[in-house]
């Protein structure tokens, strides 16, 4: 039967890029926070850059993070409203402690690492662990409980937001680590060059495993959409042929998921550092195709 | 509230009178007229779903909103507390209905809110008001005798996303399934079903 809409009132998109480059900028930090502390507890010397790289990113890419939710506010200078008037049935509450508490521990923790003091940076660190996991985690319970939207409101969003997180951070340190190894290693000696490319080379592995158990994660989300209810099937529809089909097909599942993880596994590209800085950049930019898609298509159907 | 459809003539009274009651802004609305049309000629019909905020019994607005600015009232209307509202719109994002919005001059969350300015002095809400085919009706659904309690025990009535769990207190008499349905009547649904 043929139907037609004559007349509805659409209202604006409520949440748009801000809101995802924030989601993804959490993710960078509380992915490279959680390398940095894991290399630094393991205790061995040749790790060491990593712990250091990912301690300095981990609180920058936080004090950048939440700029962006405040530009968003309709009322910015209404923001410390969050700390006085308590919701505690809302993630945003939560949140909003997260998101002081998390970068004020990275900051002291990174300031122990490198003044020497490895016993106090260790035990920071694993204060700074699950800080950093409920503080990406909590975005994805921020999605979960907007129950009016399909896309968002699966039981899987914190657990995916905080493994796309991991393969994020990885990719960040894997980047960050060649820069430093190509550029900013004239000092160093051949072996420790020799660990340093080694280092490279291992966490790319990782970050390939890592980032082929995302890809499971989003397959089975999109599996469970194609056999639900009508308004998942639509915007499943919308994801994998409709319009947001080059960004999560091309971009977020082929260009930043299967190929990187190509890259680090096939032995003839995985064992050379270019290719895996290739992978690292490719996920950079696959991570953050996931989080526009999940934002922006997730708002995309009619709710009414 | 409760709205019989059976009465209503799509005139689109109720959201003029709704946007010059509570001062709405071009570009939003706090109540309005969908019109749908069905079949193909001479088989066709024209269906009305008159909208607005379902005042839900369970929102999920309120209970998502960071600084307890959205609350509901013990008789049951949704608000928003206009100075305690950050503008953070995560109540827009999650409301299954898509009827708040940011007014674009105060820059806060408005919605309907049943013109609790005029039912608390003893009037009716704008829109119920000024139906000219007295198609809403409002009142108190827990006293028996009110109007709108005999019209929901009396008549099949439905209410819009029972799934959600919202518990929605905008009840229909003779709503059609599919001007109740989002994804009906769009190009693009209507392409993907070919």
């Amino acid at each position: 039967m043929d139907f037609q809409t004559i007349y509805n009132v659409p209202h604006d998109m409520p949440l748009g890029v801000p809101i995802a480059v924030y989601f993804y900028l959490t993710g960078l930090s509380a992915g490279s926070f959680v390398v940095s502390v894991i290399s630094i507890i393991s205790g061995r010397s040749d790790y060491k850059p990593i712990g250091r790289i990912g301690a300095v990113v981990a609180p920058l890419t936080l004090l950048i993070a939440p700029v962006n939710l405040l530009i968003d506010l309709e009322q910015p200078l209404r923001f410390w409203h969050l700390f006085v008037y308590w919701n505690p049935q809302s993630p945003i509450t939560y949140g909003s402690f997260l998101l002081t508490i998390y970068p004020i521990n990275g900051i002291i923790y990174a300031w122990f690492l490198f003044r020497g003091d490895q016993k106090l940076a260790k035990a920071l660190g694993m204060v700074g662990i699950p800080l950093a996991i409920a503080t990406h985690g909590y975005t994805g319970f921020i999605l979960a409980l907007g129950k009016g939207r399909a896309l968002w409101s699966t039981a899987l969003m914190p657990t995916l937001f905080i493994v796309s997180a991991m393969v994020s951070g990885i990719g960040l340190m894997i980047a960050l680590a060649t820069l430093r190894w190509r550029f900013f290693s004239k000092s160093s000696t051949p072996v420790e060059h020799e660990q340093d490319r080694r280092l490279i080379l291992s966490l790319a592995k990782i970050m390939g495993a890592v980032a082929l158990f995302d890809l499971f994660l989003v397959g089975n989300d999109v599996l469970v959409l194609f056999t639900s209810k009508v308004e998942e099937l639509e915007v499943a529809k919308l994801i994998l042929t409709g319009a947001f089909a080059p960004l999560f097909v091309g971009v977020e599942i082929c260009l930043g998921g299967l190929l990187p993880a190509f890259l680090v596994f096939f032995p003839r590209t995985g064992r050379r550092v270019r290719y895996c800085f290739l992978a690292s950049i490719l996920t950079l930019i696959g991570i953050l195709a996931m989080r526009i898609v999940v934002v922006i298509a997730g708002q995309s159907t009619p709710l009414h | 509230m409760v709205i019989d459809l059976r009465k209503c003539v799509g005139c689109h009274s109720c959201s003029v009178a709704c946007k010059a009651e509570n001062d709405v802004p071009p570009s939003v609305f706090r109540s309005w007229v969908k019109i749908i049309e069905k079949g193909k000629y001479p088989n066709v019909s024209r269906s009305f779903l008159p909208s607005l905020c379902n005042n839900c019994e369970s929102p999920i607005c309120v209970r998502n909103c960071p600084v307890g600015a959205s609350f509901k009232r013990e008789d049951g209307i949704v608000l928003v507390n206009p100075h305690r509202c950050i503008g953070c719109k995560y109540c827009i994002a999650s409301c299954p209905y898509d009827v708040r919005f940011i007014n674009p001059i105060r820059k806060i969350v408005q919605k309907c809110y049943f013109c609790h300015h005029l039912v608390d002095a003893g009037m009716q809400p704008a829109c119920v008001e000024t139906c000219i085919g007295r198609a809403r009706v409002f009142g108190d659904l827990n006293d028996p005798n009110s109007d709108v309690a005999q019209l929901v025990a009396k008549h099949p009535v439905t209410v819009l996303k029972q799934e959600m769990a919202t518990q929605p207190q905008v009840y229909y008499i003779g709503a059609d399934l599919d001007a109740m349905d989002p994804m009906k009547g769009r190009l693009e649904a209507v392409n993907s079903d070919r």
